[in-house]
């Protein structure tokens, strides 16, 4: 027994493995830049054509925390005309400029000779001091407007990569040159811009485009960082249940889950138990009187109950009863008084304060899961009820109680152990619906908050720790299998 | 000759045992899944026709002399030339109030209103039986006349719930065809490899195996590595641009991979190349099903449907169908594992068919039926996890309306109850009746579970 849990556990790991690739792939092709998002929305203001040294210095603080400056992956398939180091490049749409730059003409010598001239002549721009004496002949804010407009025009031109706009670009800086005289000084870093510009077609090498090369990068990639951490400096990693950081609080992730889980954990348990306690009676009541009224007529509930979507239910039972106009008998929406409780609440009280904000929530997890494991019950009982032994043992003469509780129903208790590992994480899954509705604080409420303000380390993270517990439930229930038929022995 | 004819005459005759027979006289037996399977066409029926019975053009106009077939018609404007004064008149069919048209003869459609039009006179949720206002031609405000009801009720923008119902329903059973379609074809293709290869039955060359693999990171690369920008592109511009794209860069995927195949052929005849061995097709792509039962398929198929750039009905169909296959591939393996040992299997391989020919022509008919159920309840689950995502407002484009999204518009006002109860009672009965379905073809295809 414990040499087949031990194999399964090995087993288990590949599949670990692809649950966290595909939780990374989806994260790393999350649309936007996070770190641009996280600097803008703390430093509002200030315009694009004026990003402070602060605000740059803020980014690259956060591009090395979140590891974004890393390879993304151990190898990659690139193409022979592609660097390997194109991950250096600090924003990610000028990132992919330059990738589309690449695939346009395929010669990195001359697009990277052409970004240095780009880079040199911003940088030039934000060293400009002028002479104060010659600013004074024209309008102050009149120059500091074409400045900026100067700024932005050259940051637009480091994101582009189609020849159209960028010829446009090249039109409007030359006519915002052309204003003062003493733009002058930077015509000359602007012209080896356009020089190195219309090399990069005249040297064009698009065949490289199409042969393929394997990039290695060793174990410095992000995947590897957000698995197992960088030593501790920004992250512990995935095995040591760090998540990462929220991209909307900047919270760690885990701090969020471990304080969101209980409640989750709680419904997912509590509809588990309820369900079985539940379903198991109903069950056995129906496949003893097969084809009598209660029979026929919980089979049509459990049906209708197991076709219903749990978030109509949901929204039919707080359209009612916790609706003002109709019945007002539970409130919509929390899991406690909005108020929160009393100081000096014991356990006691806390429950009792709880409860009506508990029952419509436990109804819809509960009832999907309860009609599903009724008609499995009922289904296994009535094949097991058909079998010779059972015969036998009403030939003896036992009483009919006795037959169904104490032959059958053991036997028949196989197919409800098998689904108990399906019940398990689709508790977890299904709450994002439930939860979102009645605004419960738990897991799947923070992942819905969390795909709508695109925050993926959450996401993420929610996803592996499901993948996680359905495996957990898989092993779970081939124990419990094992323990409820002596006939298996797992060798 | 005739020897031989009369004999296939004969054995037909003897061999009166039809199994399709069968199984539809058992299927018609049990009344609530033949119903549901009637109700189904019906619904499909108005799927198809949907846009003809619930729109606001006529399906037919008279006006000033022209006759006119809005709500067929491919255009989208019509020039009315005035005899006497010689001036012209352009009726834009979709900006057109056609309701306060002066027509001679207009025959509107079932339910004359469309999905997404506003009906500025009942905003702000008027209920099914409540009193209805309605603008004349002279522009008074009257009461509705019968013809025009919102026989469902609006929502808060006005449009009409029934309306939004019907077209709704095109967008259900899309779903749940096209994402079990690509969900089937995997299934069954996988399942049918697996449970017919098994782990010891496929080999061939050392050379032609690596050839092969080396072959899948080629293919990989010239489908869409280099092409991933063209990609991205197409998913910019449309959906239907995006699947041209997706199923050129499949084409050059399989292209490349055929390449491979027929290079690994030459080099397997070299020696040490030469040595034969067994794909485990079987343990493969068991595997992969496991890994994809583990996964949290609903977590998945949002974070997916999120990423999306341009959000996309297609999108989630296809998110839908590629993670749904596992039950149908598990049916079907175990199916041709029973089929595969069977005599006329034998007798085709015996008669030197070829192993594609064996297996879909001779052993897929044979083992289609288990997958059948799982393909009914998979169309319920799929319409269900649709409508999840609509009613969330993940991944579905916002002017789309659907049943999910009608019922999430349901949950700002309560008392709006027309427009919880209707798209609810649409979802509820779809996936009743696909469900009921299900448990139909199995009773009538299993023989083994009659009771």
């Amino acid at each position: 027994m414990l040499g087949y849990i031990v194999k399964r556990i090995f087993i288990f790991i590949p599949t670990l493995i692809v649950i966290t690739l595909l939780g990374f792939i989806i994260s790393i092709n999350a649309p936007g830049d996070p770190v641009e998002r996280m600097v803008s929305s703390s430093q509002s203001g200030g315009d694009i054509g004026t990003q402070s040294l602060s605000q740059i210095q803020d980014k690259i603080f956060w591009r090395k925390k979140l590891g974004l400056d890393l390879p993304v992956f151990y190898v990659s398939l690139t193409s022979l005309s592609r660097p390997d180091t194109l991950y250096r490049i600090f924003d990610k749409n000028e990132r992919e400029a330059m990738d589309r730059l690449i695939d346009r003409h395929g010669n990195w010598q001359e697009i990277q000779q052409y970004s240095n001239s780009l880079n040199q002549f911003y940088n030039s721009l934000m060293l400009f001091s002028p002479d104060s004496n010659e600013i004074k002949k024209h309008n102050t804010n009149e120059v500091l407007e074409n400045m900026n407009q100067l700024k932005y025009e050259v940051l637009a031109l480091k994101s582009s990569h189609e020849p159209v706009i960028i010829d446009a670009k090249f039109k409007k800086i030359n006519t915002i040159l052309s204003i003062y005289p003493f733009f002058d000084p930077f015509r000359s870093p602007f012209n080896s811009v356009i020089v190195d510009y219309n090399k990069i077609p005249a040297a064009s090498t698009k065949w490289k485009n199409y042969i393929p090369r394997l990039a290695f990068y060793g174990t410095q990639n992000q995947y590897h960082r957000w698995l197992f951490g960088d030593g501790g400096q920004f992250s512990k990693g995935l095995i040591r249940l760090d998540f990462g950081t929220s991209y909307t609080t900047k919270q760690p992730v885990s701090d969020v889950i471990f304080s969101k889980i209980g409640w989750s954990m709680f419904f997912a348990l509590l509809s588990v138990i309820l369900a079985y306690l539940v379903s198991i009676p109903i069950g056995v009541k129906a496949s003893a009187k097969r084809g009598s009224r209660f029979d026929r007529t919980s089979s049509v509930i459990l049906f209708m109950l197991y076709s219903m979507p749990s978030f109509w239910l949901a929204t039919l039972l707080l359209m009612t009863f916790a609706n003002t106009d109709v019945f007002p008998w539970f409130p919509a929406s929390g899991v406690k008084p909005a108020t929160g409780y009393p100081d000096d609440a014991g356990l006691f009280e806390k429950i009792k304060l709880s409860l009506p904000y508990l029952i419509l929530p436990a109804i819809c997890y509960t009832y999907s899961s309860f009609a599903f494991l009724s008609r499995t019950m009922r289904v296994s009982m009535i094949e097991t009820l058909g079998q010779d032994y059972i015969r036998t043992a009403r030939a003896k003469g036992l009483p009919e109680n006795k037959v169904i509780w104490k032959h059958a129903f053991r036997n028949s208790l196989l197919p409800i152990i098998t689904v108990f590992a399906n019940i398990f994480p689709a508790a977890i899954g299904g709450s994002v619906i439930i939860e979102s509705i009645f605004t419960i604080p738990g897991m799947g409420f923070e992942t819905f908050l969390g795909i709508q303000s695109n925050n993926y380390p959450m996401i993420i993270a929610v996803f592996t720790i499901t993948g996680f517990l359905t495996l957990v439930g898989y092993l779970i229930s081939d124990i419990l299998y094992a323990i409820a038929d002596p006939r298996i022995s797992y060798k | 000759m005739s020897s031989v004819k009369e004999h296939i005459t004969f054995s037909k005759n003897i061999n009166q045992f039809d199994f399709k027979k069968y199984a539809w006289a058992q299927f018609k037996k049990n009344k609530p899944a033949y119903y549901s399977y009637r109700i189904l066409i019906f619904l499909a029926f108005i799927a198809l026709i949907a846009p003809f019975i619930a729109t606001d053009q006529p399906l037919y106009c008279k006006y000033k002399g022209v006759s006119m077939f809005p709500a067929f018609s491919f255009s989208n404007n019509c020039e009315i030339r005035n005899e006497q004064t010689g001036e012209t008149e352009n009726l834009q069919f979709d900006i057109t109030e056609w309701k306060k048209l002066d027509a001679e003869t207009i025959i509107f459609a079932p339910v004359p209103y469309a999905p997404n039009k506003t009906d500025y006179d009942n905003a702000e949720y008027v209920a099914p039986g409540a009193p209805q206002l309605f603008t004349n031609k002279d522009g008074e405000q009257v009461e509705m006349p019968s013809r025009f009801r919102h026989l469902l009720g609006t929502n808060k923008g006005g449009e009409d719930v029934l309306s939004g119902l019907i077209n709704g329903t095109r967008v259900s059973l899309t779903i749940g065809i096209l994402s079990m379609g690509i969900a089937s074809l995997l299934g069954l293709v996988l399942g049918a490899l697996a449970g017919y290869f098994g782990d010891t039955k496929l080999q061939t060359s050392r050379g032609a195996f690596w050839t092969f693999l080396l072959g899948i990171i080629f293919a990989w690369y010239y489908g869409f590595s280099v092409r991933s920008y063209s990609i991205a592109d197409g998913f910019s511009i449309s959906s239907l641009a995006m699947v041209g794209q997706l199923l050129l860069s499949l084409l050059i995927f399989c292209f490349v991979l055929l390449i491979f195949y027929f290079i690994g052929k030459i080099i397997g005849r070299f020696p040490f190349l030469n040595r034969s061995v067994f794909i485990p097709v079987d343990s493969i792509i068991s595997r992969c099903i496991e890994i994809l039962i583990s996964m949290p398929l609903l977590i998945l198929i949002i974070s997916v449907a999120a990423i999306a750039k341009e959000k996309s009905i297609i999108n989630i169909m296809v998110i839908i169908g590629l993670t749904g296959w596992t039950s149908i591939a598990r049916l079907t393996r175990a199916e041709f594992l029973r089929v595969s040992t069977l005599e006329y299997i034998q007798a085709a391989k015996s008669m030197g068919f070829s192993e594609s020919r064996i297996i879909f022509k001779h052993a897929l008919p044979n083992a289609i039926a288990p997958a059948l159920v799982a393909i009914a309840f998979g169309v319920a689950s799929a319409i269900l996890i649709e409508s999840a995502l609509s009613f969330l407002g993940v991944g579905v484009p916002p002017n789309t309306v659907t049943w999910g999204s009608l019922l999430n518009a349901g949950r700002e006002q309560y008392s709006a109850w027309w427009l919880v109860v209707f798209p609810g009672l649409a979802i509820f009965l779809t996936v009743t009746i696909y469900n009921l379905l299900g448990e139909g073809l199995r009773d009538a295809l299993d023989p083994r579970l009659k009771r």
